[in-house]
């Protein structure tokens, strides 16, 4: 029965006894990301060049970035619904001190990330400790939140917001080497989300929680300072988010901010292969999620299509990347 | 019974001292005696087997060992040290592990990963693997698990392979006394095959093993002793080789005579016929026919593939093999609402999961099977009529309850389980399958759905009942279907002593004829 | 082994109370109860504001019915909700708003610009909703989807087929604009001098739904059949129901219902504007949360119509009280904090009160699905 190892038991290799590194569902995102992009390229020349694929990082960013928190929440078999509300008062707040006060960039991002992380948590406590199904928590919250930022807006939109935080947009002082920094911020983002989801104890323990809440109780994981955490993060990346989008877009901040994000960032996570069940899922697929829903939106304008059309295509990566995580699911439960 | 405790010597194993000494343990539960002046004595590095039938104390006197609960009065020794076992984390601690039937484990997360999960080996934040790995890794060598499992997703992996998991996580910690609670029971042979290599390897390595099943034949095979309870005793305790499965079922019963069973009477037409009716990896080859006013019985131990046939004449799964014929069809049975419509209904064996709709009123649960007579126009629900039929079967089968408007959650077992019963009886079925009908039900209304069973049949109905519970299936089938490993290894009459039809279903392959000749 | 023996049940069924069953806090975990005390406190209130000045416009009647018309919407769609949510197994639409935006421009298609009648125009854009809620449902009951990603591609893939064939552009014209009728306030016949006049569309679109759908769910075998599946799915196949059936259906309800709003929002704006139900953070979120507050459990099984009606009433009015209270532009959104502090407030405080059933041991509740919190 035992098939006999070679080596002796202490030269353990660590590719046997962790997940893969990469998941079938990311290689097949990549590939189709690939192919997309390649089609995209013949089809419209102007798509494959660094005034193309810049701005379109620079819109992922975002998304994607706030994708990472929603991946921990998701893991958990949990949902945050209030992204949008959180994206919204972030930005305003931010966007009204750098006109009030001439503060400088790293005040600005860490008085936004603040806040975030404020706001999270409070999603984070009463899903913890008033064990309310989390939809129906940050329902509420989305609406509470919603009123603050509106409140702080007044009625107007922020006018001349100064430069301040432009390394973050999508102009030259935006990005180093064609690279935009807002883009690279996430990609570090995804990576620290990635080695502490695969190699802290409590990143596995998300998965645990997600998977078997009970069990992962009985089994002494401290369930809900965990839950905790993970809204706090998702709160504290929205944050850093709203930066990017006051940075990325004109001198003025109107009441729209952040609005539909929390669906857009819903659909990254899963399309990236995480169960909205819980227990499964990566940010690298969350990142290639947020990355093919942007391209499928920007190649469709670029081919000339109604811009809307693109969304269609969204929906169908959904059901499609849901469906094909669904189908390998049941043939491994039947192997 | 006194000889019979006379013969409860312990018997010294290859060490001087047992490993573990249970003496004179009594427990009681309100004024019920769980067990009473129980004794077992384990000696290291051997296999000890502990039977009893359903109800006779095993589960208590483990949950003891184990720190789920403790003793009322009573010493536990182990080593020759008198021991306090007062939590779960004690028992551990002194070596106790435990593995239950049903393993909190985690689907999701790789085998390697279900072995620390709350006890990750870490270095700051970091679980360290090269620390965790080299012991993780000799465990599953231990139980006999290739160590490429150790990456896999645990949903990945085999029943039988989950459990030798859930084994070697119990050897994680140190573990000088092992129970394991029926892990046989879901298994097919082979899997057993590989379950006994793993404890006979783990004895060897001087590990003292607890082994809890109901398959008397199996513990020929891995036991070294076997100690006998029955109600709340150990009725004795010896190398298991002086003992043949027979004389282990009659301890197992005691000089229980049945309590009476059914008085012979004429029976209909045929409405169930089974003809090497097969469902792969549950049963094979099962032929009978069940007529009109007819009570069969299909007893077998968990897993023995009796249940799995109700499951097919109802229409839950598709036969792969044979034959059914139901009240003169052939067409196989597509759907529960197919059999429905063909005159068949079914009380599921899970009454929480599959029978109760708990934060819903008694009649709503009474009469969801039977929607079609709720109104006078197709689709229509009148609640007069609703509340009519509800309270119609409220009085017949005696259920307590103040109105039918109750929630069904406020009910005791055993009137939750005459509402589901109910359910099925709105109106009389062709065919009434009941899967383990009196589980976790107290004695008085145990009596009172064996009564309403018997006039069912009384009045034409053809009655299977599917279950694991000895005396029932004496006192209410007309014929007895004993399964056992998937097939019908026996037909015996309710006038069968227990011992008989035990060691039938747990069985006893060595005395088969007597019992065909005297039909 | 399986067998879960109930502690209540040790007790006898009957839990004795000396106190009459009117005067216990259980009175306010009825929800249907709580929000009816909600919904008068609120008027009581309000009306001493008005008295003593407080409030910058009258508090009448009046002011009360016409704030009606901005009900119908809120309360079909939320009664949409009840349906699918009721049918359990994380049961949920997303996608109720893109189907209003695109059966509004289909209907605004076939009335106005192909001419249809009126009836045939409304039949075939509710019909069209019932057969998008029916793509909703085939892939969540047959195809095991999880109900928030179905809901949510179909969200998307609506919103985008609405915008993109109505080339992002409202339809109007004379036929549309003297539809604008149907939503306009109107004096009831025989009462008509009595009561305020009420938005029509309360009587053509919202009451005979909301009487059809209570019929469908305390008075039909399909009704029983939901509760069943949402109660519990196994149990509900066990008793031969045809669950995937069931809850399929629960989607094409929705769907229809959201195409009657469709036409309801072409009436009300005197357009089809292909974003009616996207727009902002569209329908479906205040959908869900009146459904919510109105006592539909998340987990499925539990939720009445007359809690839907309630809750979309209390916060219809909630919203028009604020904007008496708190005039112009803070009021709107102050309109949003209520929202959520009722939302927050109602399920934490049921939450509680449940636990606290459950911590005293007087009735346990077996809730289907692995959530770990209810609310209901």
């Amino acid at each position: 029965m035992t098939v006999t190892d070679a080596r002796a038991p202490e030269e353990v290799s660590l590719r046997r006894i962790l997940p893969p590194v990469v998941t079938g569902q990311e290689v097949v995102l990549l590939a189709v990301l690939a192919v997309l992009w390649v089609l995209l390229g013949i089809f419209t020349p102007a798509f494959l060049t660094a005034g193309s694929i810049g701005p379109l990082l620079v819109q992922v960013a975002p998304i994607a970035l706030i994708g990472v928190g929603m991946t921990f929440v998701i893991i958990t078999a949990g949902i945050d619904v209030s992204v949008a509300g959180m994206i919204m008062v972030c930005a305003v707040v931010t966007a009204r001190t750098l006109v009030g006060a001439d503060v400088p960039a790293v005040v600005a991002v860490a008085l936004a990330v603040a806040l975030g992380a404020v706001l999270g948590s409070v999603n984070g406590l009463l899903i913890a400790y008033g064990r309310v199904h989390p939809i129906i928590i940050t329902f509420g919250t989305a609406n509470v939140f919603t009123w603050l930022g509106l409140r702080v807006f007044d009625s107007s939109t922020v006018n001349n917001i100064p430069g301040t935080l432009s390394f973050l947009g999508r102009g030259a002082a935006g990005s180093t080497l064609g690279v935009p920094h807002s883009f690279a911020l996430t990609l570090v983002a995804v990576a620290v989300a990635w080695w502490f989801l695969r190699y802290t104890r409590a990143g596995r323990n998300l998965y645990a929680i997600g998977g078997n809440q009970n069990a992962a109780r009985l089994a002494g994981i401290k369930v809900q300072p965990r839950l905790v955490s993970v809204y706090l993060v998702t709160g504290a990346l929205a944050g850093l988010a709203a930066c990017m989008i006051i940075a990325t877009g004109t001198s003025t901040l109107d009441q729209s901010v952040g609005a539909g994000k929390e669906l857009q960032v819903i659909a990254a996570v899963v399309i990236g292969g995480t169960s909205i069940l819980g227990g499964r899922g990566s940010v690298v697929g969350t990142l290639l999620g947020a990355l093919l829903v942007q391209t499928v939106v920007s190649g469709v304008t670029q081919l000339g299509w109604p811009t809307q059309l693109g969304f269609l295509f969204v929906g169908v990566f959904i059901l499609v990347a849901v469906g094909t995580d669904l189908i390998r699911e049941r043939a491994r439960r039947r192997a | 019974m006194t000889d019979t405790a006379e013969q409860a010597r312990p018997t010294p194993g290859p060490g001087a001292t047992p490993r573990l000494q249970m003496r004179d343990i009594s427990k009681r539960y309100g004024g019920v005696r769980a067990i009473r002046h129980a004794d077992l004595t384990v000696a290291p590095g051997t296999v000890h087997a502990l039977v009893g039938e359903n109800g006779a104390g095993k589960s208590t006197l483990i949950k003891i060992l184990s720190g789920a609960e403790q003793a009322d009065t009573g010493t536990i020794a182990i080593d020759g040290r008198v021991v306090t076992i007062g939590s779960t984390s004690d028992a551990i601690a002194l070596g106790v592990q435990t593995v239950y039937q049903e393993p909190q484990l985690f689907a999701e997360l790789t085998v390697a990963e279900n072995f620390f999960v709350g006890r990750e080996i870490t270095r700051g934040p970091v679980v360290d693997w090269r620390a965790q790995a080299p012991r993780m890794l000799a465990l599953l060598d231990t139980v006999g698990l290739d160590r490429g499992v150790a990456a896999r997703p645990l949903g990945s992996l085999s029943i039988a392979q989950q459990q030798q998991v859930s084994i070697a996580k119990a050897l994680l910690e140190q573990a000088s006394i092992l129970i394991l609670d029926e892990p046989s029971a879901i298994l097919t042979d082979a899997e057993i095959d590989v379950l006994f290599d793993v404890v006979r390897r783990l004895a060897s390595e001087g590990v003292s093993i607890v082994y809890i099943s109901h398959r008397l034949d199996e513990l020929f095979r891995i036991a070294d002793e076997v100690t006998i309870m029955r109600d709340g005793e150990t009725v004795s305790s010896q190398p298991i080789g002086e003992l043949t499965v027979r004389e282990i079922a009659e301890r197992m019963v005691g000089g229980a005579i049945a309590e009476g069973h059914r008085a012979p009477a004429e029976h209909g037409d045929v409405v169930l016929e089974l003809d090497g009716l097969t469902l792969a990896g549950a049963f094979e080859d099962v032929s009978f026919e069940l007529r009109a006013g007819e009570v069969l019985g299909l007893y077998g131990l968990v897993g023995a593939g009796a249940a799995e046939v109700g499951e097919v004449v109802y229409g839950m799964r598709r036969a792969t093999g044979g034959r059914m014929r139901l009240v003169g069809s052939d067409r196989p049975v597509a759907s529960p609402s197919d059999a429905k419509r063909r005159g068949v209904r079914m009380v599921p064996a899970n009454r929480s999961t599959q029978g109760s709709f708990s934060f819903q009123s008694i009649a709503f649960n009474i009469t969801i099977g039977s929607l079609g007579l709720l109104g006078r126009l197709p689709a229509w629900v009148s609640p007069p009529t609703e509340r009519r039929i509800a309270d119609d079967l409220i009085r017949r089968l005696a259920v307590k309850t103040p109105s039918a408007r109750q929630p069904l959650a406020a009910m005791s077992g055993g009137n939750a389980q005459k509402v589901v019963l109910a359910r099925q009886l709105v109106e009389r079925p062709e065919l009434l399958v009941l899967a383990e009908p009196t589980q976790g039900v107290d004695v008085g209304a145990k009596e009172e759905i064996h009564r309403i069973v018997a006039d069912l049949a009384a009045a034409g109905t053809a009655v299977l009942v599917v279950t694991t519970d000895l005396a029932e299936v004496q006192r209410i089938a007309d014929r007895i279907l004993v399964f056992r490993a998937g097939r019908v290894a026996r037909e015996l009459p309710p006038t069968a002593s227990q011992a008989e039809l035990l060691a039938a279903a747990a069985g006893a392959e060595d005395e088969p004829v007597r019992q065909e000749e005297d039909r | 082994m399986t067998a879960t023996t109930n502690p209540a049940g040790e007790r006898g069924p009957q839990p004795c109370s000396r106190r009459p069953a009117w005067l216990t806090p259980g009175l306010l975990r009825d929800r249907t109860v709580l929000l009816l005390v909600l919904v008068v406190v609120l008027v009581v209130v309000v009306t001493v504001l008005d008295a003593v000045g407080l409030t910058s416009g009258r508090f009448t009647t009046d002011y009360l019915a016409a704030a009606l018309i901005g009900y119908v919407p809120l309360a079909l769609l939320a009664l949409a909700e009840l349906f699918v949510i009721t049918s359990g197994r994380g049961g949920i639409d997303l996608s109720v708003g893109s189907m209003v935006s695109l059966t509004g421009v289909v209907f605004g298609m076939l009335f106005q610009q192909q001419g249809l009648p009126l009836v045939v125009s409304i039949v075939l854009a509710v019909a069209f909703g019932a057969l998008l809620g029916a793509v909703n449902g085939v892939i969540t009951a047959y195809f095991g989807f999880p109900a928030l990603i179905t809901t949510l591609a179909t969200y998307y893939a609506y919103r985008s087929i609405a915008l993109v064939i109505s080339d992002q552009k409202p339809i109007s014209g004379p036929e549309i604009s003297e539809f604008y009728g149907a939503a306009k306030s109107v004096e009831l016949p025989l009462i008509g001098h009595l009561v305020p006049l009420v938005p029509l569309g309360v009587f053509t679109f919202l009451l005979p739904v909301a009487v059809l759908a209570w019929f469908v769910l305390n008075r039909t075998t399909y009704g029983r059949k939901l509760y069943a599946i949402g109660t519990n799915d196994t149990a509900a196949l066990w008793s031969g129901i045809e669950t995937r059936r069931t809850r399929m259906l629960a989607y094409v309800t929705a769907g229809a219902v959201s195409g009657l709003v469709g036409v309801y929002t072409v009436a009300q704006f005197a357009s089809a504007r292909p974003d009616a139900g996207t727009s902002g953070s569209g329908m479906a979120l205040p959908a869900i949360t009146i459904a919510v507050l109105g006592g539909v459990a998340i987990t499925g099984g539990i939720g009445r119509l007359s809690g839907i009606l309630l809750s979309a009433l209390l916060i219809v009015w909630l919203n028009a009280s604020i904007l008496l209270v708190v005039p112009g532009n803070e009021g709107a959104q102050a309109q949003l904090l209520a929202l959520g502090v009722v939302l927050l407030g109602a399920s934490l405080l049921s939450n509680a009160t449940i636990r606290r059933r459950q911590a005293g041991g007087s009735g346990r509740r077996e809730v289907p699905g692995s959530v770990s919190g209810t609310a209901t």
